[in-house]
């Protein structure tokens, strides 16, 4: 099914690239279809309203950072009880500091808080988008938490984001102590003359 | 033409006309802290009078970064984070993300451990199911079907603890299998609870489904079509509250579904009731229930000995890939994304919530609705924020 | 928007009043049941303890007498909260033994347990290989700081209250 879609998908949306990709041997997985990001809404739109391959809602975005690129799945589902289908579309956005995308809120209502979450963790901007802002986190947050090499910041409007008085710093405290208390003890056994 | 048909804009105008009264509209918080929003959820309402003209939610009061978390844990380490989802149902949520795994390596699963898995799926349905019905009539201004229900629940909650160990966050379905076996006198308590609770459902039936005053809050409320369900991307009860019997028990059967006889209740419009309104979504819950105990009965007869535990390594170390589960929690289809990169922590694992999904369908209620139907819509699509937030 | 524009006639105006007080009568009828024949659910808790039941997971215990200082549960709990400290025992020292027979190749300093982080998963117990580490029966522990919370449990006065805390096997 997915390298009869994928060739579809090229035939009817240009400069689509799309292209089947297989899980890696010894792993087990499900198949996905890797898209250009430019032409994800019409992708998109191809899939929702073709009549072989329909796909009539978007169960949910979730995006994973791999460092080199982002990348954005959209897990699409068939509900329809006579064929249901499934289906991972992939696209790679390889610019870190802006990525951006089409958004996909015309095609289904699902897109928008789903869209938002994806801005909100791993800062994809995703271009017309009827309500753009943050969801989870506070709108003046700084950062975007799920990206691989997110650092915390360090103030949150004037206050400390880890004070001091509230971090455990008995955990660091108790490594400290324990090396002191091995040295005690081997020195106490020295002096026994173990 | 009514003043709920208007946008803001033209409202804000129309009220301005009017004897040169400057009126606007009223902004009202509805939460963080508000006994009808069911937890954290704070909706902001613009509000004509008592009409509510526009709804924002807003989330994240309750955000504990569980995926960030389960980035820096082992795989069996997760679990007892994936509990803490929807402490309502956490059984159920457990499954998705042990299926997950398991797929991912490929693990057998024995056949007693997937019929228990089976019984305590439906069982926490169940529970989970009192729990939204009680909460509702609660919302809705009765509250002895509350405490009724939670006389039917404890039950249950006294079974898991005594199989489990724990009330409410479980850590019972394991990679593999599960913790415990159950014992026959489990079985035979857990039969004597089911023929009781036939007769408690025909109970909540008179006490609250035919109650003139539930009818008049709940019909013909909070509608929502079939069209915008499947495009809000709504499962579960939302769902077949619409008029759709899509279930992923009977469509993509997974454990032992597929042996199993059961009915997908859908909305038909009793009672004087429109199909995808608030009652809809509660009758389907209610029949729901029904189609569980069906479940159990049969479970229960299937039952036979064996392990309960698979041969599972004791580090476990999938190979690189992703996969996409999806299994039918009670509040809808709960759906893992785990990516593994090859080593012992999971590379990501993302959470979609049927909560979160639902709780998109609100702004779509709330043109129109007076501010207390607009409760009724809240807690008909039955929310845990503990979900909506991950 | 509550109800449909349907016109209302007379009989249906008077069916509505009938059907509201009967189903209301009905569930009426219901919690009037539930006044005269149920019994009361709650106990009176100091005085009256709920039995726990066997598999309950309350709060951890170490038999550290049993501790061979393997640090699996450690580096199994999602929480971080065993602190285990242990030094290698000097080869020309007689290894003692576990009850079940395993050899105690280190000897451990300190066991501490931050119950206020512990989330009773009980992951912990089930990979210790002396099953030394238990869930007792233990559930009232509340103390006034936080700090109070953290048991090491080569204290001699929690060794003293194993009597009470350890489950009985």
């Amino acid at each position: 099914m997915l390298s009869e879609l994928s060739s579809l998908i090229n035939s009817k949306v240009p400069n689509a690239k799309a292209e089947v990709i297989n899980p890696e041997e010894g792993s087990l997985g499900e198949g996905s279809i890797l898209v250009a990001p430019e032409s994800i809404y019409a992708v998109c739109e191809f899939l929702k309203t073709n009549d072989k391959y329909s796909f009539n809602a978007l169960q949910v975005i979730s995006g994973v950072d791999y460092l080199e690129c982002i990348e954005v799945n959209y897990m699409l589902g068939n509900f329809d009880v006579n064929n249901p289908r499934q289906l991972i579309l992939k696209t790679k956005l390889t610019d870190r500091v802006n990525p951006r995308l089409d958004s996909v809120c015309g095609l289904w209502h699902a897109a928008n808080y789903q869209e938002r979450e994806c801005y909100d963790m791993l800062g994809v901007t995703f271009n017309n988008h009827p309500d753009h802002r943050r969801i989870l986190c506070p709108d003046d947050w700084e950062g975007f938490p799920l990206r691989k090499d997110y650092m915390t910041q360090k103030y949150y409007r004037d206050m400390e984001v880890f004070p001091d008085d509230k971090m455990n710093y008995e955990e660091r405290e108790f490594i400290v102590r324990q090396k002191q208390m091995e040295e005690d003890l081997k020195k106490r056994m020295l002096e026994r003359g173990m | 033409m009514q003043t709920w048909d208007l946008g803001i804009e033209e409202l804000k105008e129309k009220n301005s006309g009017e004897n040169n009264l400057k009126t606007e509209l009223l902004t009202v918080n509805m939460g963080p802290q508000h006994p009808a929003t069911h937890g954290v959820l704070r909706v902001e309402i613009k509000t004509d009078s008592e009409v509510v003209a526009k709804a924002i939610p807003h989330l994240g009061y309750l955000h504990r970064c569980m995926e960030k978390h389960s980035e820096n844990l082992d795989y069996r380490g997760v679990i007892p984070f994936v509990d803490r989802l929807d402490y309502l149902a956490s059984m159920s949520q457990e499954y998705s993300y042990v299926a997950a795994v398991e797929k991912m390596l490929g693990t057998e699963v024995p056949r007693r451990a997937q019929l228990l898995r089976m019984l305590i799926l439906e069982l926490q349905r169940i529970a989970s199911h009192l729990m939204a019905f009680g909460t509702y009539a609660l919302d809705l201004g009765a509250f002895s079907p509350f405490l009724y229900a939670f006389d039917e629940r404890e039950k249950i909650l006294r079974f898991f603890e005594e199989i489990s160990g724990a009330r409410l966050l479980y850590n019972y379905i394991w990679i593999g299998g599960v913790w415990n076996d159950i014992t026959d006198k489990h079985v035979e308590t857990l039969k004597e609870f089911l023929d009781n609770f036939e007769k408690e459902l025909v109970k909540y039936d008179n006490l609250v489904s035919g109650n003139k005053i539930f009818l008049e809050r709940v019909i013909n409320v909070g509608n929502l079509s079939l069209e915008d369900a499947i495009s809000y991307g709504a499962t579960g009860p939302v769902l077949r509250g619409s008029g759709y019997a899509w279930d992923l028990r009977k469509v993509d059967p997974y454990l032992c579904y597929n042996e199993v006889e059961f009915d997908v209740p859908v909305a038909t419009g009793e009672r004087g009731s429109v199909v995808g309104d608030c009652y809809s979504r509660y009758i389907v819950r209610m029949k729901e229930m029904e189609e569980s105990v069906k479940i159990c009965r049969q479970v229960l007869d299937k039952l036979e000995d064996g392990p309960v535990m698979g041969k599972v390594s004791k580090v476990i170390k999938p190979a690189k890939g992703e996969v996409f589960v999806r299994t039918e929690c009670p509040r809808g289809e709960l759906g893992v994304h785990l990516v593994s990169d090859g080593t012992k922590k999971p590379y990501r694992v993302k959470i979609k919530s049927p909560c979160f999904t639902h709780v998109s369908i609100l702004p779509h209620f709330a043109p129109g609705q007076m501010i207390a139907d607009f409760v009724a819509s809240i807690g008909s699509i039955d929310i845990v924020l503990g979900e909506v937030d991950r | 928007m509550t109800t449909k524009a349907e016109p209302l006639t007379l009989r249906k105006y008077f069916y509505n009043i009938y059907y509201a007080v009967s189903t209301c009568l009905k569930g009426m009828g219901i919690t009037f049941k539930y006044i005269i024949a149920k019994k009361p659910v709650t106990i009176e808790y100091p005085e009256v303890r709920e039995v726990v039941p066997e598999k309950a997971r309350m709060r951890l215990y170490n038999d550290v007498l049993n501790c061979i200082a393997c640090n699996q549960c450690a580096t199994a709990c999602p929480v971080d909260c065993i602190y285990i400290s242990s030094i290698n025992r000097p080869k020309d020292l007689e290894t003692p033994k576990t009850e079940d027979g395993t050899a105690k190749r280190k000897i451990l300093t300190q066991y501490t347990i931050d119950t206020a982080l512990c989330c009773y998963c009980g992951l912990c117990t089930t990979v210790c290989p002396t099953e030394c580490l238990t869930h007792s029966h233990d559930y009232e522990f509340a103390q006034y700081t936080v700090t109070e919370m953290k048991y090491n449990y080569m204290d001699d006065d929690i060794i003293a209250w194993r009597d009470r805390i350890v489950k009985t096997r």
